[in-house]
């Protein structure tokens, strides 16, 4: 709490030989932060183990394999391990039964597409009442058959060209016959009567009837749509019998890659190797140990502290309540490793500001219920929905404390215990919420000091920290005595301002000069804790007010009044959450964070773990 | 409600101050939001950054709201 994970600095130096055994420790135990060599005239980075491509090569076959089975949820990794043949193996079989099936599949679709086409052709010739065979080839004729619009005149001008012809015509549908010394000429003859021709060489070859052909056509689709349909099933039940296989094989691959490939993170020399990286504090006597017996104490192994120079990654540390708050920091940034975690602090006031800003009871009371509902129905992001269900308890708690219960301040003719009346008491309630910017932004003041006092000494901290504190004490001197709540003079007002001004130009420099106001500002913008609570308030009273009138009018209006008080106070709970939360993060990201916080910190990767907090 | 000239002035000043307010808000969060996005589309971790950025001219706003109590609190 308060402070990331302390980490020591481990360098760990061994014989090649040693290489393999080291990286399978250390993946088991997932406690050590690599630090990636830079490439070195002196010291190059190590080459991949060789299996590494292989086991690449598996693993995106496998994905392919997992991707094409539609599957994606993973499974909890499970510690199996297998043999890679025997995955090499079953990856190719499958595979190899899957190209089949598709194959399969993909012929019998174009085989039914192309004889749907046929059907279509011979629908075609079915007007005009012309069998397939009687289309040729022939040797002394051609035929024309298609489309073409004048037919009549067509005749006519065809005629002058020849006498010997054939035509069979449907409509608009004609198939004609000619001589084939005459066909250049006539098809010159046709292009001008806009004729689109219909290619009927699909359908050569066929003997029969029409009747005859078409029912032949038509149960061989159906044979060929049944087989597609079958091999279809065959495919999702072979995904489905293997996708989770699948997917471990994939995990499996995934973890054995990530070995493999890890020398390429390591310094090398000729027959050693170099790792360094970060463990943290309390698990390095574990980590040597262990690291030593899976040797044979063949390691060199160096712990060291952090010194003030090296990055070190940060994994934060806090009590299981608080948590749910990291959340919120990694929204933000983390923190890096020499300053305060400011974790507990969100854990501490966040949810009081939420629940300043919409303090009733009733909408806490709905809020917590829909937050317990959301975090067990979306699991991965229960955390965010925890530090809501923490807010929606502070909003129950002010809420009692103003005595609200869904706007309203009398319920079922008893009046609700307040402490502060929203409603009523704007001006207090204004001063109430700017004392908890004061106090909440010194509270981030006081933070920096420590801050600063750690990282560059008290003379440093003092002018760059407290003086802000004096210079709001100056002024809050000459407020007092301007507006005569008490009988002191402004000048002592006038001397602890300018003291502090010259403070904080000796901290800050012309930097702290051009943020003067700035505090103030903070400080007014804790208004805000008043003016979206009051707003909210307001809505919520006149949602009741116009459901009140509905219901004295009695009869079918009590169902709109009903009606109006769910959607009404539905909508404001929504907007009220929204502007709740997003004030309050607000307030600590800009006025609370800005006065202490850094942040960049580079996150705390252990080799072996997949994922940061994860 | 029969309400005196006087009154209905002090009420057009509280209303000038924060609606005017809040439209000078409007105009500098939309510039921001738009950027915030745009930045958030190429990096998904700015998120808390760009909110941050988005909400700073709000606090116009509420400098427009206190401008407003004070309006009438000043009239009683």
């Amino acid at each position: 709490m308060l402070h990331p994970e302390y980490m020591a600095k481990v360098t760990i130096i061994g014989p090649d030989t040693e290489m393999e055994k080291t990286i399978q420790a250390l993946h088991t135990m997932g406690v050590l932060h690599i630090v990636d060599h830079v490439k070195k005239e002196d010291l190059d980075i190590g080459a991949p183990m060789e299996r590494a491509s292989m086991l690449s090569d598996l693993l995106v076959r496998t994905r392919a394999l997992c991707t094409a089975s539609g599957i994606k949820e993973a499974p909890l990794p499970a510690k199996e391990s297998f043999s890679l043949d025997a995955i090499g193996k079953e990856i190719r079989n499958s595979e190899k039964k899957i190209t089949a099936w598709q194959e399969t599949i993909r012929d019998s679709s174009s085989e039914i597409k192309k004889k749907e086409e046929m059907k279509e052709k011979l629908a075609f010739l079915g007007p005009l009442q012309l069998n397939p065979e009687l289309l040729g080839p022939y040797e002394s004729i051609d035929v024309f058959a298609g489309y073409l619009s004048d037919v009549d005149i067509f005749i006519t001008d065809l005629k002058k060209l020849t006498q010997r012809y054939h035509l069979a015509q449907f409509g608009n549908k004609i198939a004609l016959f000619v001589e084939k010394e005459k066909s250049k000429d006539v098809q010159q003859l046709l292009s001008r009567y806009i004729f689109s021709p219909m290619d009927l060489s699909l359908l050569s070859g066929l003997k029969g009837n029409i009747s005859e052909n078409m029912a032949a056509l038509d149960k061989a689709i159906q044979l060929s749509v049944q087989q597609k349909q079958k091999v279809l099933e065959y495919l999702d039940e072979f995904k489905e019998e293997h996708a989770q296989k699948w997917l471990k094989y994939a995990f499996y691959l995934e973890k054995e890659l990530e070995k493999a490939e890890a020398p390429l993170k390591f310094a090398k020399t000729g027959e050693a190797f170099i790792i360094q990286g970060w463990v943290p504090e309390q698990k390095t006597e574990k980590t040597v140990e262990i690291l030593n017996q899976a040797t044979k104490g063949r390691l060199y192994i160096e712990k060291k502290q952090a010194d003030k120079k090296d990055i070190v990654p940060v994994e934060l540390e806090n009590p299981k309540a608080v948590r749910p708050f990291e959340f919120l920091m990694k929204l933000y940034t983390l923190p890096s490793y020499k300053e305060i975690d400011p974790t507990f602090f969100l854990f501490m006031s966040f949810p009081l500001l939420f629940g300043f800003m919409l303090g009733d009871m009733g909408y806490g009371i709905t809020s917590l219920i829909l937050f317990w509902l959301l975090k067990k129905k979306f699991r991965q992001a229960s955390a965010f929905f925890s530090t809501l269900m923490f807010a929606s308890l502070a909003t129950i708690f002010f809420g009692a404390l103003f005595g609200e219960f869904f706007g309203e301040e009398v319920l079922l003719g008893y009046h609700l215990p307040h402490i502060l009346s929203r409603a009523d008491q704007l001006m207090l309630l204004l001063a109430v919420a700017l004392v908890v910017g004061v106090i909440h932004v010194n509270m981030g003041i006081v933070l920096g000091f420590l801050n600063e006092l750690k990282a560059h000494g008290f003379k440093k901290a003092f002018f760059e920290k407290i003086s802000w504190i004096i210079l709001q004490i100056g002024v809050a001197l000459l407020a007092v005595s301007y507006l005569h709540y008490l009988p002191i003079s402004p000048a002592y007002g006038y001397i602890v301002a300018i003291m502090a001004v010259v403070f904080l130009y000796i901290g800050e420099g012309i930097n702290g000069m051009v943020e003067l106001p700035g505090i103030f500002s903070n400080i007014l913008s804790y208004a805000r804790l008043m003016a979206i609570g009051l707003a909210s308030v307001q809505l919520a009273l006149v949602i009741n007010e116009f459901a009140k009138e509905f219901f004295h009018a009695g009869g079918i209006s009590i169902i709109w009044g009903i009606l109006l008080l769910v959607v009404g106070h539905a909508i404001n709970i929504i907007v009220g959450l929204l502007g709740s939360f997003l004030h309050s993060l607000r307030l600590h990201y800009v006025e609370f964070f800005t006065k202490f916080f850094k942040g960049g910190g580079t996150p705390f990767q252990a080799f072996g773990l997949k994922t940061y907090g994860g | 409600m029969a309400v005196d000239v006087n009154t209905g002035i002090v009420a057009i000043g509280a209303g000038l101050a924060i609606g005017l307010s809040a439209i000078a808000a409007a105009m500098a969060e939309k510039t921001i939001g738009a950027a915030a996005v745009g930045a958030m589309a190429e990096k998904e971790e700015l998120f808390g950054k760009g909110l941050i950025l988005t909400v700073i001219p709000e606090t116009i706003v509420i400098f427009g709201l206190v401008i407003a109590i004070m309006i009438i609190g000043m009239a009683g």
